[in-house]
């Protein structure tokens, strides 16, 4: 029994931690808050280099994980990136190297995953026009054309799409789910910025107009879909992690220094008693998420209840936490000063994404529910 | 990360198939009704009963961990607690705290009197260690220990021991040195029959009695039944308290989850079932969620034990994780019922047989039992995140 990380995976956070502090913590994100762009490329090329982007890449197209474990190697990555609320597409970029190094052609591979590696090419991933992987919802449709595929069609709350290179979309061919990759620049494609609740974080919005692609650029349906969808799980909830960790151990600090009436607040029961609910909160999103991760990356039978669990249970708890953290802070957490709205901001905003929490939870009684229905009969 | 339990290899089956056997043939039907929690027997018949199941397991040559000096073969320990354990009967007879106690800091004398024979049923132990003033602050404890020769004489009062009406033993904190607080405290081996003590059974708000008040008027115990050391009274019980917190509640939640999803497929309201409402299986996927966290919250525990590294919020969280979830989880399975909540065990209308009701107001135990969650959260937050303490008021 080891549940917990190896060697390798803690020299891997170390060196990911020292480069974050030297050269991209929150106070360079904060520079650039109100700027059309937060994200800096040179910055996240480097952060490549480390790996950030090549986990889910095979070593034969310039990726290589640290273990035989790449979504758990990921894990420590994005905990690292989400104690600093860094800017960049780590969800959807490892998204999309994963969908086309399973499901792509070996050209695409070979086209598009060193460039990915090296941080060269930002590659991002879009649902329906409501943000949700739901085929239900109005979205982006694509036909079979002389071309190849046409895509018409909206999808909104893309992270980073001004500025990606290439989008994998999830649209709706034949009244199912499909996923196309496509290069951007593009005929018929326009991309718009969202102005955005998460002010360390750009997302926008890609309207299709006729755009066809070739038709092998669909790399697949249901099955890629429901790959991506763990891949985004595991790493979105592990930055949120690293994130709730942060900032609990700033409350923390905050309240063992705070004085008022003559003593430390943190000696008061009331918020002592806060903080040990935090600190289980913060338990509980590591476990949940170091399951989920190890799960998928090992085939279980549980990955898919593991994966529910993780993105119904996670992005709650880290919202929970914000908010406690911002009331235990006083009146200095209201203030633009102070970096705790940043993280109000990213755990309110991280909550809906990619599959919100109400939707892991259906998923997940669903599978009680199929699970049970024999043992109570 | 790895935190794959190998599964038992099938060289394990014979050992398996002839305790399936032993089992089919020897274990005892008993007039008690299972239900959630630390249950006692109330009747004598039962108690015999099981003394005489924990002596034929013994006789058939099984050997329980907590009871053997080395401990056994991994695989059939786990075959052991795997297929005793699913026949929902206690094998072990009483409470076996101690035995841990007396393996650690007892005299060789002390463990071939006791080990053996709790191993065999032929000793029902109780634990002799919280007090109408020393519930949570359990370190200001009243019940005292003169020395007298070679005796103690023990005057004062112990409450919530379960097994005690049963009991041939008793597992006793009482402060004999003169400093206050844990230094005065000292661990004995008291036995139950001595003259001096009355037992009286504790009825709670379930409505059964498993628990009792246990007072002593002049009690003697013999210098020779100190376990450790006098003094070393706090260091003995924190250790076998410890065993206790990390063990409470594992693998029950789930056990409620799955009666939650099968009393919501069950149960209509407005002609339909309460399986297809959209909040009600919001609900219960949410405790789904909390319990499946449980389980893995408990292997980073494991993980930290295997590495000589556990942290002081360890037991308190797991406590407090498993006893918030069940309570609320027991209420939402009385709201699910609707009307058909008001009535319980006994009655032919109730649901499940009132197993729901009886386990809600069992589950009010959880919370307190083995130190309040309010406790568990001052241990987090002073011990664990090193805040400062709560001033005592009598210092």
């Amino acid at each position: 029994m080891n549940f917990d990380f190896d060697d390798d995976q803690q020299l891997l956070r170390e060196s990911v931690r020292r480069f974050l502090d030297e050269r991209y913590p929150l106070s360079v994100t904060r520079e650039a808050l109100e700027a059309d762009v937060v994200l800096d490329r040179e910055l996240w090329r480097r952060g490549a280099e480390l790996g950030w982007t090549a986990m889910l890449i095979p070593e034969q197209h310039e990726g290589g994980s640290i273990t035989s474990q790449p979504l758990v190697d990921l894990v420590v990555l994005a905990e690292e990136l989400g104690r600093t609320l860094n800017p960049g597409p780590l969800v959807s970029t490892n998204v999309v190297a994963d969908a086309i190094a399973r499901f792509g052609l070996d050209e695409q591979r070979s086209t598009w995953l060193p460039r990915i590696a090296r941080g060269e090419v930002i590659a991002t991933w879009s649902l329906s026009a409501e943000g949700t992987p739901d085929l239900e919802a109005p979205g982006v449709d694509a036909v079979v054309s002389e071309g190849g595929v046409t895509l018409n069609g909206t999808a909104r709350y893309v992270h980073e799409a001004v500025g990606a290179e290439l989008v994998l979309a999830t649209v709706r061919l034949d009244g199912k789910a499909a996923c196309v990759l496509v290069p951007l620049p593009h005929d018929g494609v326009r991309v718009r910025r969202h102005t955005g609740l998460d002010l360390t974080r750009r997302f926008g919005e890609i309207t299709f107009t006729g755009a066809t692609v070739p038709a092998d650029s669909v790399l697949g349906g249901a099955e890629v879909l429901e790959r991506a969808i763990s891949v985004a799980t595991v790493i979105k909830s592990a930055e949120a992690t690293g994130a709730a960790e942060i900032l609990f151990e700033r409350t923390v600090d905050y309240l063992r220094d705070r004085v008022q009436f003559g003593r430390t607040i943190g000696s008061y029961q009331a918020i002592k008693h806060r903080l040990a609910d935090l600190l289980i909160e913060v338990e509980a999103m590591r476990t949940a998420t170091y399951y989920a991760a190890l799960a998928v990356d090992e085939g279980f039978e549980d990955a898919a209840e593991a994966v529910a669990t993780a993105g119904s249970y996670v992005p709650e708890a880290f919202a929970h936490l914000t908010g406690e953290s911002l009331q235990l802070h006083g009146g200095i957490g209201f203030t633009w000063e102070h970096d705790v709205h940043l993280f109000v901001r990213r755990s309110k905003s991280d909550e809906p994404l990619f599959g919100e929490p109400s939707w892991h939870r259906e998923n997940l009684f669903e599978m009680l529910d199929a699970a049970t229905l024999g043992e109570s009969a | 990360m790895d935190i794959t339990t190998s599964e038992v290899p099938p060289q394990y089956d014979e050992f398996r198939k002839s305790l399936q056997a032993f089992i089919g043939a020897h274990c005892p039907p008993l007039e008690w009704k299972a239900r959630t929690g630390i249950r006692v027997p109330e009747e004598e018949h039962d108690v015999a009963l099981l003394r005489q199941w924990a002596r034929a397991i013994h006789d058939a040559g099984y050997v329980f961990d907590r009871f053997a000096d080395t401990p056994g073969d991994p695989y059939e320990q786990r075959v052991l607690e795997e297929e005793l354990g699913a026949t929902g009967i206690p094998y072990v007879v009483g409470n076996a705290l101690v035995a841990g106690a007396i393996k650690m800091f007892g005299t060789p004398e002390q463990r071939s009197a006791h080990i053996g024979p709790m191993s065999r049923g032929e000793q029902i132990w109780t634990q002799l260690f919280s007090e109408p003033n020393a519930g949570s602050d359990l370190a200001s404890l009243q019940t005292k220990g003169r020395l007298d020769g070679d005796e103690y004489i023990i005057n004062g009062q112990k409450v919530w021991s379960t097994w005690a009406q049963w009991a041939d033993h008793g597992y006793l904190l009482a402060r004999t040195e003169p400093s206050p607080g844990p230094g005065g405290i000292t661990a004995l081996i008291l036995d139950m029959k001595s003259p001096g003590i009355e037992i009286r059974p504790l009825r709670e708000m379930t409505g059964t009695t498993d628990f009792n008040e246990v007072f002593f008027d002049d009690v003697r115990v013999p210098v020779a039944n100190v376990i450790g050391a006098p003094g070393e009274g706090w260091k003995v019980a924190s250790a076998s308290l410890a065993t206790e917190r990390g063990g409470v509640g594992r693998n029950l939640s789930w056990e409620t989850v799955v009666r939650l999803a099968d009393l919501a497929r069950t149960t209509s309201r407005r002609g339909t079932s309460l399986g297809d409402d959209g909040s009600v299986r919001q609900q219960i996927a949410a405790f789904a969620a909390r319990s499946r966290i449980q389980d893995h919250l408990g292997k980073r525990v494991e993980t930290r034990a295997e590495n000589q590294a556990v942290t002081a919020w360890d037991a308190p969280l797991m406590k407090i994780w498993f006893s918030e979830l069940n309570l609320e989880m027991l209420e939402y399975g009385l709201d699910l019922q609707g009307p058909r909540s008001i009535v319980a065990e006994g009655d032919e209308a109730a649901y499940d047989d009132g197993f729901l009701q009886d386990a809600f107001l069992y589950a009010r135990a959880w919370t307190i039992a083995g130190g309040s969650n309010e406790v568990m959260r001052n241990l987090i937050s002073e011990r664990g995140l090193g805040l400062p303490r709560e001033p005592r008021g009598d210092a």
